[in-house]
């Protein structure tokens, strides 16, 4: 299998403009006077990578830390200041910033013409196309209105559209997957599936971990301009989320006061609680479907967990998490709200998520809880609960294992 | 799908570039018109006047230009009309092609970040614009010949060898404006300028002929000069101009615009960064 791109030493500064003076006024003489100077900036430095043809590679990192900017000299936009970046192809097709180059007075079919014409399509390739992007886009008559008509989704939906049918041997993909509704991140997910099924080589720049989890076959972490993991998007993801910690400890108050739980046990900033608090968790409680709060169950049965929360200012789309780790310290299951189709688009002041399980077939032992908020992008968590809260399982002691899945024994004489 | 793309593959190791030539060819093609056509449909689609706008503007300039040169100072230039007009529609194409050339970077930055985009396209399509709006006055030019009593004869086909020499001196000129224009700013106003004196230093609105003999030399050395004159030889005069300066300015125009694309070319890189 040949490689699709590869990429050797990058690097790419930019000049970050200074109007800080010279120190020393002799300083200031050798710089031929108080004149702005200029500080490279290495946006990206010694990024060295290579893509097999037909795999995809997905690129994380925090806000600012290179990853546009390294998409972007992949389809060749700026050129790089060290090493080199080779393609095997030159038609590369790139989901960035959809629907911005739409023109308001422009109907969508000119729309769609001209879009497709300006990545690299002849009008006569747009044509042979052009029922399948419209069908694809799902925008009816409204094809022949001007796009400043469009809803915003709609708007999306014929980019999209017309970004998928260029048919590239590279794509290239940014963001745009956290972006829009369900259905319709839904149905670009499966189009990019059936790319790579086609073979095409795919590089993705995403918050959300899920697109690099189910897409990727590969994944890079960037921070500061470099490489600072590479491989498998597994152990990549948990690289990232291992850096979490640090951001959030970093951003925690020092002077939060304690507070004790519902389970008892005490909650003391940076030491089982952590986060920016813009956004607290207020109150758990551990209860049985009917309602009442318990602190033991049997494996087997059903079990809620009420999130009491108080966002201190508007946040958009915070995601919840909560986590079950055994006592011995096995997580048994991990959830969160991002994707479950709950509407936290703009979250104010107190409110209340509720958790809900059947059937908990765990097997017997003390479980704790870990209650979080995170911010929209993963970057850091607005509050977080480590094993404050707790309950336990009962099961028969002739068990072991870590679940308990329903069964039962029989016997019969033939 | 696979099976075609090893064919491309083939196609490309054997060398029959015959497909790719068409096809760079045919989407060169499509892409200016389509940039073309756009500027087009948004700059007019909801103005009152729409391409009207092509006209109107020369128009009033030749009625101030009447009253100025008529009426106030008096001064005789045979088929006035006719005359300045030709210098106006001429000029103008020059000249906004360029203003808007200054700009074709700084103000499409959503075009030029888009990967595969080519930036070399924005400079031609300027030109190629403003070459557009010269067709659409042309009409009411030769309605200006015909009132002046100018026999329009069949020479006036050689007009196109006219159009080649200044597409290509104007979009040499245009690549070194828009490079300029994203490294400095200051090129817009640097440019107003020098397109305003550029104005008063052609034969617009007089004979070159009135001229001073000792400041012909330097007078010459604008290339607008000996456009205009061929201009007016073959539309005011009716014969076709002599083909030797018109062969030589398209040669330096290739030259130059050999140059400034290299420059252009060497310096897009940067635009994205400067933007």
């Amino acid at each position: 299998m040949h490689d699709a791109i590869i990429v050797e030493h990058l690097g790419k500064k930019f000049r970050r403009y200074q109007t800080t003076q010279a120190n020393t006024f002799k300083g200031a003489l050798a710089d031929r006077g108080w004149r702005k100077r200029e500080e490279p900036f290495w946006a990206l430095r010694n990024v060295t990578f290579r893509i097999a043809a037909g795999k995809a590679l997905g690129i994380i990192g925090r806000n600012g830390m290179g990853k546009s900017t390294l998409l972007r000299l992949l389809g060749g936009v700026g050129k790089p200041d060290e090493g080199k970046i080779e393609l095997s192809s030159s038609r590369i097709g790139a989901l960035l910033d959809l629907g911005f180059g739409f023109h308001p007075d422009m109907t969508g079919r000119e729309s769609v013409f001209f879009t497709g014409v300006i990545s690299g399509q002849t009008r006569q390739e747009v044509g042979r196309q052009f029922e399948s992007i419209v069908e694809f886009a799902d925008i009816g008559e409204f094809i022949d209105a001007p796009t400043r008509t469009y809803s915003s989704g709609m708007k999306m939906r014929l980019a999209f559209a017309v970004a998928v049918h260029i048919d590239p041997d590279i794509l290239l993909i940014d963001e745009i997957l956290s972006v829009g509704d369900n259905t319709f991140t839904g149905k670009c997910l499966e189009r990019i599936h059936r790319f790579k099924a086609q073979g095409v080589t795919i590089v993705i720049v995403s918050h959300s971990m899920d697109p690099i989890l189910y897409l990727c076959d590969e994944a890079i972490l960037l921070d500061k301009g470099h490489v600072v993991a590479h491989g498998d998007p597994n152990s990549v993801v948990e690289q990232y989320a291992a850096m979490e910690p640090k951001e959030t400890r970093r951003r925690t108050p020092v002077a939060a006061a304690g507070t004790i739980t519902s389970s008892g046990i005490e909650l003391q900033p940076n030491i089982n609680r952590f986060g920016t608090f813009e956004m607290e968790v207020r109150s758990v409680r551990v209860l049985d479907r009917q309602g009442n709060p318990i602190n033991e169950i049997q494996s087997g049965d059903g079990l809620r967990f009420e999130i009491g929360y108080e966002a201190h200012q508007q946040i958009d789309s915070p995601i919840f998490c909560v986590i079950i780790t055994h006592e011995n310290g096995t997580v048994y299951h991990c959830t969160r709200t991002a994707g479950a189709g709950l509407d936290l688009s703009k979250v104010e002041g107190r409110g209340q998520i509720t958790l809900e399980y059947d059937r908990l077939e765990f097997a017997q032992g003390l479980y704790y809880l870990d209650v979080s908020i995170y911010e929209k992008g993963w970057g850091y968590k607005y509050d977080f609960h480590v094993h404050a809260y707790s309950f336990r399982i009962h099961a028969s002691s002739e068990e072991l294992g870590i679940i308990r899945p329903p069964h039962r024994w029989a016997m019969s004489n033939s | 799908m696979v099976a075609r793309k090893e064919k491309s593959v083939l196609e490309q190791r054997k060398g029959i570039g015959n497909w790719f030539a068409k096809r760079t060819l045919e989407y060169a093609w499509d892409l200016v018109c389509e940039l073309v056509v756009r500027d087009f449909k948004t700059k007019y689609k909801r103005s009152l006047l729409g391409v009207a706008w092509a006209l109107l503007v020369p128009l009033s300039m030749l009625f101030v230009f009447q009253f100025v040169f008529k009426v106030v100072m008096n001064v005789e230039t045979p088929r006035f009309n006719s005359f300045v007009f030709t210098g106006l529609l001429v000029y103008s194409w020059f000249s906004t092609s360029l203003v808007q050339s200054a700009s074709a970077i700084t103000g499409n930055a959503n075009l030029i970040v888009r990967p595969g985009f080519p930036v070399g396209a924005l400079p031609i399509v300027m030109v190629t614009i403003n070459l557009i709006n010269f067709l659409i006055a042309l009409p009411v030019l030769l309605l200006f010949l015909v009132l002046d009593d100018i026999a329009l004869n069949d020479t006036i086909v050689f007009l196109p060898v006219l159009l080649l020499p200044q597409f290509l001196l104007t979009l040499s000129l245009a690549y070194l404006v828009a490079t300029m224009n994203v490294l400095f700013r200051d090129t817009t106003h640097l440019l107003g300028m020098v397109l305003s004196l550029l104005m008063f230093l052609s034969p617009i609105f007089y004979e070159a002929r009135r001229v001073p003999e000792e400041y012909l030399l330097f007078y010459n050395l604008n290339p607008l000069v000996h456009l205009l004159e061929a201009y007016r030889l073959l539309l005011l005069g009716g014969t076709i101009p002599d083909l030797g300066p018109l062969s030589v300015l398209v040669g330096l125009s290739m030259g130059l615009l050999a140059l400034t694309y290299k420059l252009f070319s060497r310096m897009s890189h940067r635009f994205i960064e400067e933007l």
